[in-house]
């Protein structure tokens, strides 16, 4: 051992005994009260994570489930988890997949025997490592994969019935998504693509000395998964480069980036999941539809391709997607980690908790919101056909829906003007999340209300009801000012609480005088299950938006709250969901300050997997809008 | 990411907060597979959300000094992974060596990967920023 390295265990072993006689044992200093008091709150704390923990759970656990070409399901293997990137062996008998373990924040590579639905597991990742991407060799002897060890991502590899240690076969510089081992064994292919474009690699396997990766393709546009023909000469990818994503083959060229023209194997959109079959005459993907399509391909003498038809097409509610589903090499097997259902149905309730209606049929539905008159609700909705998150407006009364918008891009968060004619929401395009506004029946131009920093996202949350502010969050709370003439791209957010807790959700009060806001301050959220957001309340001055008005904030609840807003009508009222999904009320005055009254239970959500938001809340308090879970094949 | 993501739910803040808690996609300003390892002095910190910022005098040729920005995970990444807003109060002024992705503007910014602090204390920004 050299004498650095004595010299520091020695003195860490020191420092260690010496921290463990100076430190004061647990309570120390504190009266038996104040000791019962904090192992009471440390308890609850630990009960509080526990169970949201348990809820992530139930709201993201997957069934491993085994479908035909026909989309009949033949079997389902193990138990509900958080299962991603699912991968036959070759044989497809067996199957590997990247299992979550939320409370240790790690995720480790298991293997599933399909037949008797064991599993043994292939990598123990240490405190927040993990282990994801696998791909089988040829053979279903070992397992590729990608992993984070000691702060650095790596290609390993390791004996698929667990036994041995992994080896490490490459070490990343960066970041990269294993996405195929070549039928010939030779390669590893991964790509690495961000929003600074993407570039795909293979990766030799039989080198001497140190391995050094191809650089295949690069382009200043997304590249993934790609994969390489079985006779290896053409290597398959996804990639957005017409604006959305499509499937794409070009010639694989062993001696460095391909320069020859590619060609689109997908006619209609594709997300990805691109496979060809063992004897490379089928290939199949993911349509923008998410159908499973097949094409009939051939690779020599020259490249043809088929036209594209589907298998079969997965129920709505199952949200398949590139990183959940696989095919088996010979193309007669697909599996899928199949999410709870996402299907909801748009519900109003009256304060007691009673169903008044329903709204329109069954959807993909997510943050509903009721027009100031309470006869329309906005809702952001998954289209089945195209997989975008739009914005629609559905009519109380009849059910008719009108889509205020259709486009490719991420749509969310509708808030509604004042009026109700008009709905302002997040569309991401590109490196940009904005706000803009549209007419509540998609009718006439859209416009940009305000643009903010590239690749930042946007959590917004509120549109004051002069029109004249917008507030979002980043963890910071911000203020937008909507001054009149001034361009969209020449406005700038305010930092109106910037700290070290997390801050976000705000909803001005209907005068325009407080703003009601999230923060941590109370119960720090740790990223691993721990913490919550209680509401607060501020003055703001909209002559004087830099900063919260004079005054402390005011905390509103106590335990978390999940949702809250104002009674629009008068602002008398605040309502908010706890963490236990309990509606609850109280009385509050603004005038000539803030005062809170004593929270009371109005009613508790059957479901903790509702479609919830604050503006779910009617103008006058008296009516609730939510996306209520129904069973699968509802529609 | 995804561990980050997931813990928001669990943590009860997705409706409340929306999907920006990450603030930015760190890929947009910073090149993950462009790092550099540097050491210098500590001359500010700024604990706050939506990032952290380190700045570091670090000498560059001929004793001339190139401070850097170092931008890091919010301070509630760090709530449970031991690490303080005091320990970068005991390290200001002092030496810190440090590892980054740079900026994709060649300005002397970076994005945190680890740390060392002056007492040996290893800071690491993973898997967040890996």
């Amino acid at each position: 051992m050299k004498k650095s390295a004595r010299i520091a265990i020695v003195t860490m072993t020191a420092a260690l005994a010496a921290a463990l006689m100076l430190a004061p044992p647990p309570g120390w200093g504190q009266s038996n009260n104040e000791k019962t008091q904090a192992t009471d709150d440390e308890k609850a704390k630990a009960a509080a994570k526990a169970k949201q923990i348990a809820r992530a759970f139930e709201a993201n656990a997957r069934k491993l489930t085994i479908y035909d070409r026909q989309g009949k399901v033949v079997a389902t293997v193990g138990p509900r988890a958080i299962y991603n990137t699912p991968v036959f062996s070759p044989d497809a008998k067996r199957v590997v997949v990247a299992k979550a373990d939320l409370e240790k924040e790690i995720q480790d590579l298991w293997v599933f025997d399909i037949a008797t639905g064991t599993s043994i597991q292939l990598t123990f990742d240490k405190a927040r490592e993990n282990s994801s991407a696998p791909a089988w060799s040829p053979d279903g002897s070992r397992i590729a994969y990608v992993a984070l060890r000691s702060g650095a991502y790596g290609l390993y590899q390791k004996a698929s019935n667990g036994q041995g240690g992994e080896e490490l076969l490459y070490k990343l510089p960066g970041v990269g998504t294993l996405t195929d081992w070549s039928q010939d064994g030779r390669y590893l292919t991964y790509h690495s693509s961000d929003l600074g474009g993407g570039t795909l690699f293979a990766l030799p396997l039989e080198t001497k000395g140190e391995r050094k990766p191809i650089e295949a393709f690069r382009s200043s546009k997304q590249l993934l998964g790609m994969r390489l023909s079985p006779d290896g000469r053409f290597m398959s990818y996804t990639s957005n480069e017409s604006g959305k994503n499509e499937i794409y083959v070009r010639p694989f060229d062993p001696a460095g980036s391909s320069t020859a023209a590619a060609r689109q194997i997908s006619d209609q959109g594709g997300q990805g999941m691109a496979f060809w079959r063992r004897d490379g005459k089928e290939f199949y993907y993911l349509g923008a539809d998410r159908s499973i399509m097949a094409v009939s391909v051939s690779t020599s003498p020259a490249l043809e391709i088929g036209k594209p038809r589907v298998l079969f097409h997965p129920a709505e509610e199952i949200a398949v997607a590139p990183g959940t589903s696989s095919v088996s090499r010979d193309g007669e097997r697909f599996v899928i980690s199949v999410p709870p259902s996402r299907l909801r149905q748009l519900t109003i309730l009256d304060r007691q908790g009673k169903v008044v209606k329903t709204v329109g049929e069954p959807g993909v539905y997510f943050q509903p919101a009721f027009s100031p008159d309470g006869t329309r609700v906005a809702v952001g909705r998954n289209d089945p056909k195209t997989g975008n998150n739009d914005i629609w407006t559905f009519d109380v009364a009849t059910g008719k829906g009108y889509a205020v918008t259709n486009d490719v891009w991420p749509d969310n968060s509708p808030i509604w003007s004042a009026d109700g004619k008009q709905l302002a929401y997040v569309s991401t395009r590109e490196q940009y999340s904005g706000i803009y506004r549209k007419a509540w029946d998609g009718s006439g131009q859209e416009e940009l209300l305000f643009r903010y920093t590239p690749g930042a996202g946007v959590g917004f949350s509120d549109w004051s009801q002069d029109g004249k502010f917008l507030t979002f969050a980043t963890g910071v709370l911000l203020i937008v000012p909507l001054r009149e003439n001034e361009k969209a791209l020449d406005r700038k957010a305010i930092e109106w609480i910037r700290d070290e807790n997390n801050e976000g959700g705000g909803r001005f009060s209907p005068d325009g005088r407080f703003l009601a806001y999230g923060s941590d301050e109370a119960d720090p959220v740790d990223f691993a299950g721990g913490g919550s957001l209680d509401v607060y309340v501020r003055p703001f001055d909209a002559s004087k938006p830099e900063a919260p008005g004079p005054g402390p904030a005011v905390r509103v609840t106590k335990g978390g709250a999940q949702i809250f807003g104002w009674r629009r009508q008068d602002g008398k009222e605040l309502i908010y969901m706890n963490r236990d999904f309990e509606l609850m009320a109280l009385d509050v005055t603004t005038a000539p300050t803030f005062r809170a009254g004593t929270p009371k239970l109005l009613f508790k959500l059957a479901s903790p997997q509702t479609a919830i938001s604050p503006d779910g809340i009617s103008r006058d308090g008296q009516r609730f809008v939510f996306g209520m879970p129904v069973a699968p094949g509802a529609r | 990411m995804t561990s980050r993501i997931c813990a928001l739910v669990a943590a009860g803040l997705w409706v409340a907060a929306g999907a920006a808690w990450a603030h930015h996609n760190m890929s947009a300003l910073f090149d993950f597979n462009n790092r550099v390892s540097l050491t210098g002095t500590l001359t500010k910190y700024d604990w706050r959300n939506p990032h952290i910022y380190l700045t570091v005098d670090v000498k560059g040729d001929k004793d001339s000094v190139e401070t850097w920005q170092v931008e890091g995970p919010p301070p509630s990444f760090f709530r449970i992974r031991d690490v303080t807003k005091d320990d970068f109060e005991n390290a200001s002024g002092k030496t810190v060596m440090f590892e980054a992705s740079r900026a994709r503007d060649g300005s002397r910014t970076g994005l945190l990967r680890v740390m060392t602090l002056p007492n040996g204390k290893l800071v690491s920004a993973c898997p967040q920023n890996c």
